[in-house]
């Protein structure tokens, strides 16, 4: 039924514009930037041989990467919340944790793993083992979506369980699914951090080339406007194919929990394969992390005793940026989340996708579009703790919008009208109801914009106050002498950071229902 | 609690009128019931009530004064007192039985409890469900739970939107029964939103039928069963048989012979609206039937007659007997109390 809502509707819709504004500012300014350079300089860069290496090399890794990850994912996904796999809740944690796990670290630990992993093979493997957690965490939730009663009557038509997964399962996680792949796919393409350690070629390593070379802004900003028309393309793309797809359910369905199918003889053979997963994603950071510590000489040793003066400060930058973040991109995200799921229309959609543009712009080139705005337009913000919280909001505004808008489709609007008939006011609603009921979503929104901001190295490298330093920096600054012992200490306490946040983001999970864009009442 | 008036209230979503010049007037302490079917606009006007819409005409009123004209006075919900049971409760996922309760109290009566205790014994709920979570209970209960935490704040009137919709025909009778004494040791003036008529025809001092936005008919129970306004309504209210007939001074004749009506004023060809449970079985001066099938519902057996002067079409008899005739008997019929007529649309 239609809804009109008064004033708090206007409010809302003002609140939305003005992030989506803030959402698209980057990009606008890099357009310009690029198009400044004239379009010889868009024109040079582009057609350069070496330009043609990064790009091939840039979607190799994407074409190889995403697949990878929709496999572990579905069946990771499928194997926690779907059967009697034992041990469930310890598998989804372990699953997800390399998602939290700087990738500038993962990555140094892959480099010192063996010169074959550098290169090519160790750049789509990072990927795929690092992001598959995306597709795990978006298939898991909507596995619980599903209506048990269409298994049912699936089963009741004579198909088997292999039959049901692939005719009945698999379509409706259709949307998930694609869009899980599709933020893989748009990291891989962006990805900086991890490719450094490995010497591996793309765009992203190039335009830091650029800036850090001649502070050519206009060349960067060329070559990024490059990978961004790719990421474009690939963002329309899955609207495209996705389309009016939206798998919704047509009735409330049965209310109860679906069945977990036994294991079998499968048991062992999953526990392996699961297992060698978690072993590649978490085992080899962590593994290499004890490995630098153990065998490390004593000289090597004496070094990381003396930087243990900068592991404090650096801790205490690293945490008040990843809360601040977090903060913020929180605040920009639950308006979104709300119109997006409440009010259906052009405006609604538009404010939404244009908060998922940060997923086509690399972290790298996201800050140094807004270092350059904040020189030529607010310079008091240039070099500010402000300026760098900000960014990082804006460029993980994006997974804060759909952690949130999941449990923000959850809330009955009848929730929030009983709560007015009884009295409440809007804000007090807001504060007793919505955002108590949105919980989970609020607390995954949080920790996801926290971890990242961890494995943020390149928003740091170019928008940190001079006088700061995160556990991030100090780790590159001493990661890149011969003693990895002494950057190993802020390895260790990074891991211990995304570890905990992987832990609160999980033991949350388990309260989260569907994420159906099935409008209520 | 106080009295309700909606005056001339309309209301249209773009091009589309949900509700025309509606009149509706819920004296205090009593509960109307609104019924109509899917579609009538029967949740519009329950949400111009709460206030979540405002009407494009008309003024609502409670205990005098008023809450929404068209003129934009409009005083939200949260300023209205007025009570709400959404469909299925709408109980808060994230708060205990109590909790629920007590949301909508001042902070001081949230914290004592015994207003809670008092809402909870209300709706037959003992101390017992206080620190239960809303999931833990059936959905009976989550109704009940739903109407203690609406009069618990002590509104001026109590809106049910579907309240018993989605439970099993014993749960839903027992929920019947709570609702109803609690709304009446309350005293509270309620409308009572509903498809169903037999919950509207045994819940509501008065019905009111909502179709297509209008209102067709206000009235007790027995009014709107015995002497609907049309037969488009007497269909709606309960099944109805319909002859064709003439009337002259407060009688009628028809296959069925010649019936009372209190209708004096009806002439002419007419149409008689006759209920199943109004034919009586064995009459001596009946008419003769043939009994040409039956269902069993247990208390009450409905057959399926064929009249022998009228073999149109076959009427149903809805009897109370304990032995029923079988398919092929014939048996001889009468009808029992007045019966309605309307004019005849054909005349």
């Amino acid at each position: 039924m239609t809804r009109q809502r008064g004033g708090a509707s206007t409010g809302l819709f003002a609140v939305c514009a003005l992030v989506a504004i803030l959402a698209v500012l980057p990009i606008a300014i890099i357009v310009i930037q690029a198009f400044q350079g004239g379009t010889s300089a868009i024109r040079d860069a582009v057609s350069a041989s070496s330009s043609r290496t990064l790009l091939r090399n840039t979607v190799l890794v994407s074409l190889v990467a995403t697949p990878i990850c929709g496999v572990i994912g579905v069946g990771g996904a499928w194997f926690v919340e779907r059967t009697r796999l034992p041990g469930r809740r310890l598998w989804a944690l372990l699953l997800v944790a390399p998602l939290t796990v700087p990738l500038f670290v993962t990555s140094y630990a892959w480099a010192t793993l063996g010169v074959a992993l550098q290169g090519f093979v160790g750049a789509a493997g990072i990927i795929a083992f690092t992001y598959y957690p995306i597709v795990f965490l978006l298939v898991a939730v909507s596995l619980r979506g599903l209506d048990p009663a269409l298994e049912d009557s699936a089963r009741s038509l004579g198909l088997n369980p292999r039959q049901v997964f692939f005719r009945v399962i698999l379509p409706q996680l259709r949307p998930a699914l694609l869009g899980g792949l599709l933020l893989v796919a748009l990291d891989a393409l962006v990805e900086f951090d991890a490719f450094v350690a490995l010497r591996f070629q793309t765009f992203s390593l190039d335009v830091y080339a650029q800036y850090r070379l001649g502070f050519s802004t206009s060349g960067a900003a060329a070559l990024s406007f490059f990978s961004i028309v790719l990421c474009l393309v690939l963002l329309f793309g899955e609207a495209r194919l996705r389309g009016d797809a939206n798998y919704t359910r047509v009735s409330r369905g049965a209310r109860r929990p679906p069945v977990r199918y036994e294991l079998g003889r499968w048991k062992w053979p999953v526990l392996a394969s699961l297992a060698a997963v978690v072993a590649i994603g978490v085992g080899i950071p962590v593994g290499m992390l004890i490995r630098w510590f153990a065998g490390s000489s004593s000289a090597a040793l004496s070094t990381a005793t003396g930087n243990l003066q900068f592991l404090w400060p650096a801790s205490r930058t690293t945490i008040l940026l990843g809360v601040s973040s977090a903060l913020v991109a929180l605040l920009m995200a639950l308006p979104v989340a709300l119109l997006a799921v409440r009010h259906r229309g052009r405006f609604a959609r538009l404010a939404e996708r244009s908060t998922y543009l940060s997923f086509a712009l690399p972290d790298l080139v996201g800050a140094i579009a807004l270092s350059y705005a904040a020189v030529h337009y607010a310079r008091f913000l240039y070099g500010s703790f402000a300026l760098i919280v900000f960014a990082e909001a804006l460029l993980f505004l994006p997974f804060a919008v759909v952690a949130m808008r999941a449990t923000v489709g959850q809330i009955e609007p009848a929730l929030e009208d009983s709560a007015r008939a009884l009295g409440v006011g809007p804000l007090a609603t807001f504060r007793r109801v919505t955002l108590p009921v949105a919980r989970p979503g609020v607390v995954a929104a949080i920790v996801l914009v926290f971890a990242f901001s961890l494995g943020d190295l390149a928003t740091a490298q170019v928008l940190l106050p001079l006088n700061l330093y995160t556990l991030g920096t100090e780790f590159q600054a001493n990661s890149s002498t011969v003693a990895f012992a002494s950057a190993a200490p802020f390895a260790a306490v990074l891991i211990v950071l995304s570890m905990a946040a992987a832990y609160v983001l999980m033991s949350g999970f388990g309260t989260v229902r569907a994420f159906t864009d099935d409008e209520r009442g | 609690m106080a009295e309700l008036r909606c005056t001339t209230v309309a209301k249209s979503y773009g091009a589309r009128d949900v509700l025309h010049e509606v009149d509706l007037v819920v004296p205090e302490g009593t509960l109307t019931a609104i019924l109509g079917a899917s579609g009538s606009g029967k949740t519009t006007l329950l949400r111009l009530i709460i206030g979540f819409i405002a009407p494009d005409r008309g003024t609502i009123a409670i205990d005098g004064s008023v809450v929404s004209a068209a003129d934009g006075l409009h005083v939200p919900p949260d300023k209205r007192e007025v009570g709400y049971v959404a469909q299925e409760g709408a109980l808060f996922p994230h708060l205990t039985v109590a909790e629920n309760v007590a949301f909508g109290l001042p902070r001081g009566e949230r914290k004592s409890g015994s207003r809670t205790a008092e809402a909870l014994d209300l709706v037959g709920l003992g101390s017992s469900y206080a620190s239960r979570r809303p999931h833990e209970l059936s959905g009976g209960e989550q109704r009940r739970v739903g109407l203690a935490r609406a009069l618990a704040p002590k509104p001026r009137v109590v809106l049910l939107d579907e309240p018993f919709s989605g439970l099993d025909a014993s749960l839903r009778a027992e929920t019947r029964d709570a609702v109803t004494s609690a709304l009446a040791a309350e005293g509270a003036t309620a409308v009572l939103v509903t498809h169903d008529q037999a919950e509207a025809l045994s819940m509501g001092r008065e019905v009111a039928v909502l179709r297509a936005g209008r209102l067709a008919q206000t009235a007790t129970p027995t009014i709107l069963y015995r002497a609907p306004v049309d037969l488009d309504v007497a269909r709606f209210v309960g099944d109805a048989i319909v002859l064709p007939g003439t009337a002259a001074g407060g009688v009628v004749d028809c296959a069925l012979g010649r019936l009372r009506t209190a209708n004096v004023a009806a002439a002419g060809k007419i149409e008689v609206m006759i209920r199943p449970e109004q034919i009586r079985l064995g009459a001596v001066d009946g008419v003769s039937a043939d009994v040409i099938g039956h269902r069993y519902y247990g208390p009450d057996t409905v057959l399926q007659l064929r009249l022998r002067d009228d073999a149109r079409s076959p009427i149903a008899a809805r009897t109370f007997d304990v032995t029923v005739p079988d398919a092929g008997d014939v048996v001889s019929v009468g009808v029992l109390g007045p019966v309605a007529v309307f004019p005849d649309p054909a005349a």
